[in-house]
């Protein structure tokens, strides 16, 4: 009986696989014109949410010229005949332009997601370690003991080994919550219709300010004495040195932001592309390519994916670890006793 | 030429991401091969040096897929 089911199961899924493929590819061959696949829009943010192939429409909300708008949806939005669309983008009827774009959209809402998710994980089991599980007994059940594992390996490993003496203990809250929340926003691009909201170099951007502000804000005597007078060399030679490192404190999120980014933007516009080989297989050599094509295209997929998922954990883990050591850097007080000092 | 500076750099921007992981893949083989007690503390340091190669590759792609699109007045 349960066999039976499962052969059912893996037929139907097979069905499913290749049934919209072909359908797909075939129409591909028929018009050449337009591109099946939107590459931009895929990855781009969307004002609107889609789940299960109906899209929800997200309120617009904008400030032109010292008057704020509130609408529930772009589309109530040119109905009230403030706004008009030009070139598939909003824009106020009066010819002016928008001031600001507060509006919610998608990538916004997936951010709100794993946040949710992280604070609502973290108070579950703060509760239940306050009660005295886990503290005085061992874990119960299976994710008080995963939330420990990871919770002690972003603790000893990423926190302690990285931040010097007992200043650690102030940084776990930040680093975890980075940790948990990066991991939920990656994977939540692979789940479908969902977006990887960490493919925005918008919501990157804010979490590597983040990191800049604790940073700086937890800069010891000798983090400025670093980037000012920078010890130990000739004095002209901080002319030079200086600018160097005031742009080294910001080079740091920079780049902190743009590798979390291009990571998740290259994975999913990698799948996208040979995805988007079937169809140019179809488009060149007839639906019967387009088949085939599908056959080697759909299983390379799949690897990515499964590709896609440890890098969305290990992008997380590199971003953690960075913020870490940017902090102990910064964090950082040199005994000034042993006279040369390493610089990291 | 835009395309064409797209295909180009992105190139570039691999063998240069290549070759400098290559060389941490290298030396962090032979120091866990020399002690393998220490391969913890090695992988740690191998995947902070390996992040940071590719922060810089990964800077150059983003310039090339914009490129490619014609982002930015390309």
């Amino acid at each position: 009986m349960l066999r039976a089911c499962r052969r059912l199961f893996v037929t139907l899924l097979l069905f499913f696989l290749f049934v919209p493929l072909t359908h797909a590819s075939e129409k591909a061959a028929q018009d050449s014109s337009g591109a099946p696949i939107d590459v931009v829009g895929k990855v781009v943010d969307h004002h609107e949410l889609a789940v299960a192939g109906t899209y929800i429409p997200l309120p617009r909300i904008m400030l032109v010229e010292g008057e704020w708008y509130f609408y529930g949806s772009t589309e109530s939005a040119v109905e009230s005949d403030e706004f008009v669309m030009e070139e598939g983008a909003i824009a106020p009827a009066s010819g002016s332009s928008i001031t600001l774009d507060m509006s919610i959209t998608s990538h916004l809402m997936y951010v709100w997601f794993g946040l949710i998710l992280t604070v609502w994980m973290t108070i579950a089991m703060a509760r239940k370690y306050k009660r005295g599980t886990g503290r005085e007994t061992e874990p119960k059940g299976w994710f008080q003991n995963l939330f420990e594992i990871v919770f002690v390996f972003v603790r000893d490993d990423i926190a302690k080994t990285n931040i010097q003496d007992n200043k650690y203990q102030k940084f776990v809250p930040y680093l975890f919550t980075v940790f948990i929340g990066i991991t939920f926003m990656n994977l939540f691009g692979l789940l479908p219709w969902g977006a990887t909201a960490t493919a925005d170099i918008t919501v990157t951007a804010v979490l590597a300010t983040f990191t800049f502000v604790i940073t700086q804000w937890n800069g010891s005597k000798d983090h400025w004495e670093h980037v000012f007078w920078f010890p130990g060399v000739p004095g002209w030679m901080r002319i030079i040195l200086t600018p160097i490192e005031i742009i080294g404190l910001f080079t740091k999120p920079f780049a902190l932001a743009v590798r979390l980014f291009a990571n998740m933007l290259s994975g999913k516009i990698m799948i996208i592309c040979i995805l988007g080989l079937i169809f140019i297989f179809a488009d060149l050599f007839g639906s019967i390519a387009g088949v085939g094509m599908s056959l080697f295209a759909v299983p390379l997929t799949v690897a990515l994916y499964v590709l896609k998922a440890f890098v969305g954990i290990l992008q997380a883990y590199i971003f953690t670890l960075l913020s870490a050591v940017f902090i102990g850097m910064a964090a950082e007080e040199h005994a000034h006793e042993e006279g040369v000092e390493a610089h990291a | 030429m835009g395309l064409l500076a797209a295909g180009i750099g992105a190139g570039i921007v691999a063998v240069g991401a290549g070759i400098g992981i290559g060389m941490i893949g290298k030396s962090a083989t032979e120091s866990i091969a020399r002690q393998p007690e220490a391969s913890g503390d090695i992988r740690g340091a191998m995947i902070l040096t390996a992040a940071l190669i590719e922060g810089v590759a990964l800077i150059g792609a983003i310039v090339c897929i914009l490129l490619a699109l014609g982002i930015g007045g390309g």
